[in-house]
Order: structure tokens, then sequence, then C-alpha cells
């Protein structure tokens, strides 16, 4: 990983009327780096990434992309700068060709490279065969993926996703992310926001926490689990016996918050080797035990010992966009 | 029902058909308060069915007020008093319009299926929108005579003659607002009775709103003649510029009349496809 | 790596104002019946305003009897002022689905951006001006000479870019739809306060105060002269000069709240 820094952002505040969404943010991602920004809604993530793209500006603080300032150098950090914003912002009554070139002219690209880039892009997205209809035809998953090439055409050095996955099918999210890693292995620096766990966990090589406007944690995947510590097991129970059952495996490990009525979470230093422990005492109290799972750290942890609390994950939608 | 004459199977009849009366009536107004509040809730809605009229009137009033001086034009105090009428009815019409668009979107979010499904007559979800509809009418002939009175326009027919252009202009904006829910009730769909709103002009400008028939210019002038909105706009015109007319008024309410079985007419069928196609 | 610095300025901004306009016409040509409301609402207006009002010529004052020569250059310019409030509220709902973002964190300039949406405007109001042109042949206006006609179209074209600005500014100002009836309210105000329904000396009242201080005034007269006489430079520099006015204020005022945006 090259050294240098691509975005530098140093106490960025957003102020809207009364209410600071965006509070003292500091991060630094270097030349080449994914960096995952994580958080639930109303973060603050698009918030800071429309700062960091120069369509929002800030009220305290400062930021470079690029080498440039997002406030007076806004016009050489869009030219240095792919975006896929949480909108697909696409016009249902253009084809995915004529998308792709827009943007090629918009980038200054001369007629000939825009289409060869146009038609490039279009066959590495897999939307070759679909170029020539109407963006209004494509499906959730394609309207992305031409977002994605759409943000591409240009080459640019640091590349901004705001939640590319977010309403998509699986295997959608997937094609998402192995495109990722590919501009990374280019030597694309990426800023991705997100709401899914998995996704950071899975493609950040760094990873930063926000809630409430503040960044809460920071560091690799990795080290942010080991901060948090031991696994836990989560047992699903009938909601009359969740009292008793939590007065029991407290007497084993310290209790996490729960995430439904009917769960309950019980830290374990010893792993699995704690299960019949647990399972025995339950056993001798008479509580049924729906089921038992053993789970070990994951980010979703790490924000609940920052901040309290799970992050809500939203559900997917595997429907077509015009359906 | 104690010691009445009729037979117990009639007695039940008048009496259930007396208590599905007041029902509806409970019904209309429900949907009647709702469908003012809807309308008086919203001014960026109701603005245009205001706003767009008066500046037309201030404009044409400006623009071709010179027009009284034309042989031929009916004596008026001025072209201001002439042209309230027309203002009026441009409103309703701009009213009936929105009432329309207001049941048609009522479909579109599925709040008319609510309706059906409950046990109340079909007709007064219908008469309930109409309502709104009236209210637009009656708020909009008050704002304009306040224009014209602000402005210097005299009401010739004094308090009884504004009381009956008031009234005339309120039933017509209802009569208006039942052609509207038909064209909602038959295509379900928003901006198809947006859409109409170039219809609007049309019909009033093949009138006698903004001018004397007599001085128009043919084709305009015939069809002007016989357009039953003509006839409507001269009863609401007659007693500000003259005083009250029995004929006009006569004139006035039959071309009323015939537009409130036209618009109730295609509101049944309209609301029969739709009960039927869903 | 900066694509735009491969060709000159002027080159690269000339091709974005080009794919934008080239967007833009994506509706009238994808879209079936797009074009009919912009076409249709000014002809109403110009076959209503004529059977209505035609009498209005035998006053005094009146430079020609042929009222449907006096008022189609009217309708004309409202059909501008239709299509340009359009091109407004096409930008809001540009703003609304988020596809304004992807052209504002584009490098191209703020001007570039407002001047696609602004000539695509000026070229699709010559559908609603020929359209009307040609049904005020039909009923008897008089011909205005292809100098009269030049001058018509020129002023047709230019309502419509200050009628662009004033939409394009609402749009950036609301970022919103509804802000359409004032769009569209703006300009017809603008254009007929103007000697739309009568020459100046038969104006009354506030509205002969109102039309004298008009520019837009300047703009019907010019735009009027081939319809009702000759064409000439006297009559023609005054409206000239009152669409470079307008178009240097409402352009200025667009581009202000189009650099404004995300503050």
């Amino acid at each position: 990983m090259a050294s240098a820094t691509a975005i530098s952002v140093q106490g960025l505040e957003r102020a809207f009327a009364e209410v600071l969404a965006v509070r003292g943010v500091e991060i630094e991602v270097g030349e080449g780096e994914i960096y995952g920004f994580l958080g639930p809604n109303g973060a603050g993530k698009t918030t800071t990434v429309r700062m960091l793209t120069t369509l929002l500006l800030p009220t305290g603080g400062r930021a470079t992309v690029a080498g440039h300032d997002v406030v007076a150098e806004a016009r050489q950090v869009r030219a240095s700068i792919g975006v896929a914003l949480q909108e697909a912002a696409l016009d249902p009554l253009m084809t995915g060709r004529e998308l792709i070139r827009l943007q090629a002219t918009l980038h200054g690209l001369p007629g000939a490279e825009g289409r060869r880039r146009a038609d490039d892009l279009l066959e590495r997205v897999d939307l070759a065969d679909a170029a020539d209809r109407r963006v209004g035809t494509y499906s959730g998953g394609m309207q992305r993926r031409l977002d994605l090439a759409a943000a591409l055409v240009h080459e640019p050095r640091v590349l901004f996703l705001d939640e590319p996955t977010t309403g998509l099918d699986p295997v959608s999210r997937k094609t998402i992310w192995e495109e990722v890693r590919a501009l990374n292995d280019d030597g694309t620096t990426v800023f991705l926001t997100t709401q899914y766990l998995e996704e950071a966990d899975q493609l950040a090589d760094n990873v930063g926490i926000i809630d409430s406007g503040r960044i809460v944690a920071e560091g690799t995947p990795a080290s942010l689990k080991a901060e948090v510590g031991a696994p836990h097991i989560r047992l699903q129970l009938e909601e009359g016996s969740i009292a008793e059952a939590e007065e029991i495996c407290r007497r084993i490990g310290p209790l996490l918050p729960p995430v439904d009525a009917k769960t309950v979470l019980v830290e374990v230093e010893q792993g699995a080797a704690d299960i019949p422990r647990v399972v025995r005492a339950l056993d001798e109290a008479d509580i049924e035990v729906g089921s038992l799972e053993l789970v070990h750290p994951s980010l979703d942890d790490v924000f609940v010992a920052k901040t309290g609390y799970h992050i809500k994950v939203p559900t997917t939608s595997s429907a077509p966009a015009n359906a | 029902m104690e010691g009445h004459s009729l037979p117990r199977s009639e007695v039940v009849g008048g009496a259930k058909g007396a208590l599905h009366l007041r029902a509806n009536a409970r019904v209309v107004r429900a949907l009647g308060l709702r469908s003012i509040r809807q309308t008086f809730r919203r001014p960026q809605l109701m603005a245009p069915i205001v706003v767009f009229p008066t500046i037309l009137l201030a404009i044409q009033t400006g623009g071709a007020g010179s027009a009284v001086e034309l042989p031929g034009f009916p004596p008026v105090q001025s072209f201001l008093q002439f042209m309230l009428a027309g203002a009026m009815m441009q409103s309703l019409m701009l009213a009936g319009n929105s009432g329309g668009i207001a049941l048609a979107v009522d479909i579109e979010m599925g709040f008319t299926d609510r309706l059906f499904a409950a046990p109340i007559s079909r007709y007064a979800i219908v008469l309930g929108r109409l309502a709104g509809t009236a209210a637009l009418g009656l708020f909009a002939s008050l704002w304009f005579f306040a224009i014209g009175l602000v402005f210097g326009a005299e009401i010739a027919g004094g308090v009884p003659g504004a009381l009956l252009s008031i009234a005339l202009v309120t039933v017509t904006a209802a009569a208006v607002g039942g052609i509207g829910a038909a064209i909602a009730l038959r295509t379900g769909s928003a901006s198809v009775v947006q859409g109409l709103f170039p219809l609007v002009l049309v019909v009033l400008f093949l009138s006698s709103a903004f001018f004397p028939v007599g001085l128009m210019i043919e084709p305009a002038k015939t069809i002007a003649e016989y357009n039953p909105f003509s006839f409507i706009v001269e009863g609401v015109r007659e007693p500000i510029v003259s005083g009250v007319d029995a004929t006009e008024t006569a004139e006035a309410l039959l071309a009323i009349a015939g537009i409130v079985v036209i618009g109730l007419g295609l509101s049944a069928r309209a609301l029969r496809h739709r009960l039927r196609v869903g | 790596m900066d694509a735009t610095a491969n060709l000159p300025a002027w080159r690269v901004n000339l091709a974005t104002i080009g794919a934008l306009m080239s967007r833009a016409k994506n509706e009238l040509l994808r879209v079936p019946g797009a074009a009919i409301p912009g076409v249709l609402a000014p002809t109403i207006f110009f076959l209503g305003l004529n059977g209505v009002f035609g009498a209005l010529t035998q006053l005094k004052g009146f430079e020609t009897g042929a009222y449907e020569s006096f008022i189609v250059p009217v309708s004309m310019l409202q059909g501008a002022g239709f299509t340009g409030a359009a091109a407004g509220v096409n930008m809001a709902r540009d703003i609304e689905q988020g596809w304004l973002d992807r052209l504002l964190v584009s490098p191209a300039p703020r001007w570039v951006l407002l001047a696609g949406t602004v000539l695509a405007a000026s070229a699709r109001a010559l559908i609603p001006g020929a359209f009307v042109f040609a049904i005020a042949l039909l009923l008897g206006a008089g011909w205005p000479g292809v100098d009269g006609l030049l001058v018509t179209f020129f002023m047709v074209a230019a309502m419509a870019a200050v009628a662009a600005c004033w939409g394009s500014m609402l749009a950036l100002r609301f970022k919103s739809q509804s802000a359409a009836p004032l769009m569209q309210a703006g300009m017809m105000a603008l254009i007929l306060t103007t000697t739309a329904y009568a020459p100046l000396a038969l104006l009354q009242g506030w509205l002969e105060e109102v039309a004298r201080v008009n520019p837009v005034t300047q703009v019907v007269e010019a735009a009027r002269q081939g319809f009702v006489g000759g064409v000439s430079w006297a009559e023609t520099w005054p409206g000239l000069l009152a669409l470079l006015g307008l178009l240097l204020v409402f352009g200025a005022l667009a581009l202000r709240e189009m650099r404004r945006t995300g503050a």
C-alpha cells in the first residue's frame, strides 16, 4: 500500500440550522486503500461524502481529496474523483451507452476516446447487451452497475461509493464487491460508505465507524474486533423465560445488549468450551432453548461496545427497479 | 311508530329508509368536511385556483378595458364590473378540475377502496368530494366580490344580487366538480385529470366569460351563443351589472341543471365501471 | 489523472453544452406526446384571445385591423415562456431524482451546465412558435416578411432563454417541482403585463404604467413589427437590449443559485 494520502479530513463539520450532522470528523485514507465508512442511518455518512465530493460545503474543518482542498480547489477535486451516490442518479430516458458517453463528455474526453471507454466499461460491468436499452428498463442491480461504470469513465484516482449495494440482492451485491476489489487492485483508492457490516468487513482495509456525526472507532477490521474481545453466545428463547435466563447467564459471563425481545447474548471467555455450561445451567432451570449460536466478534460488536446499541441492518430487495 | 296506520312492513321500510338517509347524510358531511379541510390546508394547491384567475382578471381589465367604448358593448359601470363573473367562472372550473384531481389521487392511493369497502352509499363518496369543490366555488365568489369592491366595481343588484351570484357560482362549482369526479373515477389517474386543464380554458374562451358574445369573432361567437356556460356566466353577471333578472337566472339554472344531470350521469356510470373492474 | 487537460477548455465546454442539449431533446423524441402541452397552451391562448378580443381592433389606435396579426407574436412569446418554465420544472425533477448531483460532481463549470439547459429551451421554443405562427397564417394573419419572421423567432428563442434562467433559478432555490406554478405564473405575468392585448395608449390604469416600464414590452413590440408594419432597426434594438438585460439579470441569479447549491 502506497504511503501518500488520498483523502485527508481534519475536524470536518456540517451544521443544518441547529443540528450538527457531522461533528469534527478526522480521517486519513492512504492511496490505494479501501476505506469503509460504517454507521447506521442518519449517522452522517452521506453528509460526509457529499462534503468530500464538493456537493456540500463544510461549515467547519477542512478536507483534501487527491491533494486538493474540497472548498478552494473544488474543480480539481471533481476532475480527480469518481462518484456513485446513494441514489443511482440516472436518466430513465437515456440508454446505458448514452449515459456513459455523456459522463465522458463531462470529463472532457474526446469523442472517440469516450466511445471506446464506454464500450470497455459496459463490457466490464456486464451491461454490453443492455447498453442500447433505456435505463428505465434496467433492474436495480443493472442500474447500480451502470452508475459504477459511469463513475469510472475518466479513470479517477479516488472513487466514492455511497452505499453501493443497499437494496440489492445477494448476487448483485457480490458482483459489486468483486468489481470494487478489481478496481482497488488497479490502484484506485475507494471510499466506501455502508450500513452492511459484512461489506465493510470483507472489503475494507481500514474501517471508520461513525455515529451521530462522530467517528467512534477506527482501524483495520481485525484490530477493531480484537479490541472488543471475547465471542458471545446468542440464545433464542421463549419471551416469558428471558428474565430468568438473563439471571442465569449473568453468572457465566457479562450480558450484551439484546437484539430483540427473545434473545439473550452472553459473552464467553472460553468460546465453544463455555457452551456446555450455559446449556446445563438453562436446562437445570427448565428453560427451553430455541436455538444457540456461538458468535465471534463482529463490527456490530465493536459498534455496540462504542455506542451501546446495534446497527439496524436494512432488508434487501431483489425486485427489478421497474417492476 | 305507535298508532301508525301503515302496514308494519312499510312502517319498518319507511323507518329504515329514513335511517339510511340520515346515515348517508352523515357520511356526506364527514367526507365533505374532509374534502374541505384537504382543499384549504394546502395553499399551494389552492393558490393557482384563485391566484391565476386574479392575475388574468387584472391583466385583461387593464389590457382590454377600453373595450367598453366599442359600439354594442353592454352598458356597464366598468370593464372590471363586466369581468368579475368571468373570473369567478374561471375559478370554479379550476376548482372542479382540482376536485377531480384530488379524487383521482384518492383512487391512486387506495383511499377510495377503503371507502368502497365500508357499509356506506357509493354516491355519498362522490357527493362528499363535491362538497369540497362547492366550498372552493363559494370562496372564489367571495374573493372576487371583495376584489371588485376594493377596486371600485359596483354591484347593481345589491346584497340580494350578490347572494344570487354567489349561490349560482357555488352550485355550478359542484356541478362542474361532478364532471371532474366522473373523469377521475373512469381513469383513476391524477395526471389525466390534470391534463384536462387546457380544456377549461377552451370552454371559457368559447363562452361569454371574457367578452360580450355579440362582439366576439366567428366561429367563437356562434359556439359561445350555444355554450351552456355562457348562460351560467350571464346568470352570475346580470345581478352585478344591472340587477336580478328572472329570465337570465332561469336560463342559468337550466344550464346548471343540464350540467348536473350530465355530471351525475357520467359519475354514476364511472362509479359502476370502477366497482366492476376494481 | 485529469482528462480535461487533454483538450482546450472551450472545446470541452462546447461539447458538454451539446451533450446536455442532446439529452434534453430525449423528452420530446422518446416520451409520446411530450411536445403537446407546450404547443397546446399557447395555441389555445392565441385562438381564444383572438376569438374573444378580436373586436378591439375597431378602436382607434390599433395599428392593424387584424387582431390575429397583433396577437400572434404575444402567443409565440407565451410559448417561449411556457417552454422555458418547463425547462425549470425539468431541472427541479433532476434535482429531486439526484441527476443534477451527477452534473455538479463533474468538472464542468456551473455556467456550462446552465447553458445546456437554457440553450435547449431556446431551441425547443421554436416548435410552439412555429405551430402558432402556422395557425395564425391560416386564420389570415399578415405575412411578416423574412426579416420580420427572423426578428420574431429570434425574440422567441431569446425569451425562452430568459424563462429558462428564471425557471432554473427557482428550481435551484426550492429544489422541488412544486415551484412549477410560480415558474409558469411569473413568465405569464411578465409577458402579459405589456402591450400584449392592446397598444400602450389603449391600456388602462395600472397596466399602462407597468407596460411602460416592463422591458418585455420592447420585446413584444420588436417581435410584432413585421406583422403590423415594416421592420426597422429603431423598433428592434430596444427589444434586443431588453432581452440582453433580462438574460444578464436572470442568468446571473440562476448561476448564483447553482453555485450556492450545497452551501
